[in-house]
């Protein structure tokens, strides 16, 4: 009976998420004119595992993560496949509601909900999953998971990184990652395995630099949906395809630049997206943005751009050694999440991708719920007023419910840049 | 002549505004928005060009705003009610002096609006999901209370000592509304207790941005004296009420329209 019941449970909800992407990716699709032919390869992608059911057939061990801070090298390097497993679907959300505080992170919920009712919803061989010890909810859900039967390891984070003692601190947890992966995968990664990962990983990121140099064009040659989109495909993705995807839709962005081509209006309010990172199929925020008339040129986002930004910077003759500090530097010196303490590289970030962008307003999302993304609004807030830069707000979940209020604000947030950049017409 | 029209279809009331083409304000018309509020809005444009004896064909302009904008194909272009309010309340700036912070309360929303010098809209909040500390929530209090919507103003100046009303959603603050009564409280301290319950709510809403300067508090619920003087008591400071509170996003679209309308005559002789 039990059984049965969960399992009715399982395929409603599985229905569902098919559902619910299907729809957005209806909205990404269909409601938007000049979409680069090249995303067809991330679209399809995206409804074979969402909606088919199709998933990446890989045999290697896979390893889980539900953070940015997990050094994905390292993995490749003990011969596994990383796997990013944060969820923005809404109906692992509601799977995940019971088990979590009322007001609490859509995401942190949504993944815990996925995990518990369909662990294998990426890929069968999920050998273990590690979590950071980044924010509280992710922290405390790591338990939960493991009471659930899966193996997690937490890798821990100091909580700043501005001190030498933090930086020897990542160090040492770092290693012993190493160790931990050795055993789980039988491979202890030497020399040439971390420096062949280094490389591999590097080489994602050159073609994500391309990929963001050549939204600077303005106009935009792409909309902010579909780079969102792009990196939420890095999360699963085979990497090898991946960047050759990715290197063709450059090739295609780069030809528009040049032929002038471009998306939505030639003045269309140049946006940056910050604070809680939209993940497919969860685009409520910037499908708002970009449908009211903005285009999301730049974002700071956990599930875009910082992803693949940084590159690791190794002395390819150094010992071992050597290389594990370039990485473990590399996971902790840019990070600009608000768990960090005295985060303000955060601010620095955003002021220098204002300029580098032309921005012209920034919207900030925090998930209801996620303290520090709310709590550090304010101190953003001030510090984009004090640089001339309006700044919109948003506290939401992954539910569709506030879309009307939502779509009143945002477009009166848009009017407003409008009406600024006229110096005021009317 | 060339007249020009706003159009703002609430959740509760639409509200119409001519002007003309010196941007004066010839006639206003308020009427429940109802369901079917396509119908309704153009059946009050059409009653409103009868009782000024203005022809359709001297509209020259029609923008839409509030939650029906986007579905009211009649006009020539819609706006969000924010932007809509700050410039319609920039126009009342001749009689008011410099507002620089709109406090508006609709039906189902509320909101506070900064303003800058030149009258733009800086920043803004508001809530969202809840109708708590809305016109929905007086109707429903006065519906209780079993006494009429435009006399809570009256009760709220004979209150002896004003009541707390702990709840601030709709539905719980009903029932305990209901047990009060039952526990024999008059209904003037009722009538006060929620009006500093609203109050105490966009003023939190308030801080959220920082009022500034002048304040304009407008919307259908800012003809209630009561709620004013309550609202005033929790922001500590004086507030200004337009005469016709209801219609300033109205006449905001209005303007809009009419700048709209002047800008695309000057493109055909450039």
């Amino acid at each position: 009976m039990e059984t049965e019941r969960i399992d009715r449970v399982r395929k409603s909800t599985i229905n569902h998420i098919s559902m619910e992407a299907g729809e957005t990716l209806k909205r990404v699709e269909e409601d938007f004119p000049d979409n680069p032919e090249k995303m067809g390869y991330f679209y399809d992608l995206l409804r074979k595992v969402y909606c088919d059911r199709d998933r990446p057939s890989d045999r290697r061990i896979t390893i889980g993560t539900t953070c940015i801070q997990v050094p994905e090298e390292l993995i490749y390097a003990a011969g596994a496949v990383p796997l990013r497993l944060c969820s923005g679907a809404y109906s692992f959300e509601r799977m995940g509601t019971g088990l979590m505080p009322a007001r609490s992170c859509s995401l942190v919920k949504a993944t815990l909900g996925m995990l518990s009712l369909v662990p294998d919803f990426y890929h069968d061989s999920l050998k273990a999953l590690v979590i950071p010890t980044t924010c509280d909810q992710k922290k405390k859900a790591g338990e939960m998971i493991r009471e659930m039967g899966i193996d997690v390891y937490f890798l821990d984070l100091p909580s700043r990184k501005d001190t030498e003692e933090a930086r020897a601190y990542w160090y040492y947890s770092i290693k012993k990652f190493v160790t931990f992966l050795g055993k789980i995968t039988g491979k202890s990664p030497g020399r040439k395995d971390l420096l062949d990962a280094v490389r591999l990983m590097n080489r994602a990121r050159e073609e994500f630099r391309r990929f963001y140099s050549l939204r600077r064009n303005t106009p935009s040659p792409i909309y902010g949906k579909d780079a969102i989109l792009v990196m939420n495909a890095f999360f699963f993705d085979e990497i090898g395809n991946w960047i050759d995807a990715l290197s063709q839709l450059n090739n295609e962005l780069l030809e528009r630049n040049q032929k002038g081509e471009y998306v939505s209006q030639r003045h269309a309010p140049r946006i940056l997206l910050t604070g809680s990172p939209p993940i497919f199929p969860n685009l409520k925020i910037p499908l708002l943005i970009e449908q009211t008339g903005g285009v999301i040129v730049a974002d700071d986002l956990c599930s875009s751009t910082r992803l693949l930004y940084d590159t690791v910077v190794i002395d390819e003759t150094g010992p071992t050694d050597i290389l594990l500090t370039a990485i473990s530097d590399r996971y902790i010196k840019p990070c600009t999440c608000p768990f960090l303490v005295e985060n303000t590289d955060r601010k620095r970030r955003l002021l220098q991708m204002i300029r580098d962008f032309g921005i012209d307003g920034v919207v900030y999302q925090a998930f209801s719920g996620c303290h520090l993304f709310e709590m550090e609004s304010k101190s953003v807030s001030r510090f984009l007023e004090s640089e001339g830069i309006p700044m919109l707000y948003i506290e939401t979940d992954y539910s569709p419910e506030d879309t009307g209020q939502l779509s009143t604000r945002v477009e009166a947030f848009l009017e407003s840049i409008k009406q600024r950049k006229r110096g005021l017409n009317i | 002549m060339n007249y020009f029209a706003g159009i703002d279809i609430g959740s509760t009331a639409i509200k119409i505004v001519i002007i003309d083409e010196a941007g004066e304000m010839v006639s206003h018309y308020i009427a429940p928005t109802g369901s079917h509020f396509y119908r309704n809005a153009l059946d009050g444009l059409m009653a409103l060009l009868e009782k000024t004896s203005i022809e359709r064909s001297e509209v020259k302009y029609i923008v839409s705003t509030g939650y029906g904008r986007k579905l009211f194909k009649d006009a020539d272009e819609s706006i969000s009610e924010i932007t809509a309010n700050a410039i319609g309340a920039k126009n009342l700036e001749r009689t008011n002096g410099s507002i620089r912070t709109i406090i508006n309360i609709g039906g189902q929303d509320s909101k506070v609006i900064l303003l800058d010098d030149a009258g733009c809209v800086k920043n803004f909040v508001m809530n969202d999901k809840c109708a708590a500390g809305t016109g929905r929530f007086l109707e429903m209090a006065a519906r209780n209370l079993e006494i009429d919507i435009d006399e809570q103003g009256d009760y709220h100046f004979r209150a002896r000592v004003p009541l707390t009303i702990n709840s601030t959603c709709t539905v719980f603050a009903e029932s305990e509304i209901i047990s009060l009564l039952a526990n024999g409280h008059s209904r003037e301290d009722i009538v006060a207790g929620i009006h500093y319950s609203i109050a105490r709510r966009i003023a939190g809403l308030a801080k959220r941005i920082g009022i500034e300067g002048m304040v304009l508090f407008d919307g259908g619920p800012a003809v209630n004296k009561g709620l004013v003087a309550a609202l005033e008591d929790e922001l500590m400071r004086d507030i200004i009420v337009p005469d016709i509170p209801q219609i300033t996003t109205a006449l905001g679209a209005a303007i809009i329209a009419r700048g709209a309308f002047l800008a695309e005559g000057e493109k055909v002789y450039v």
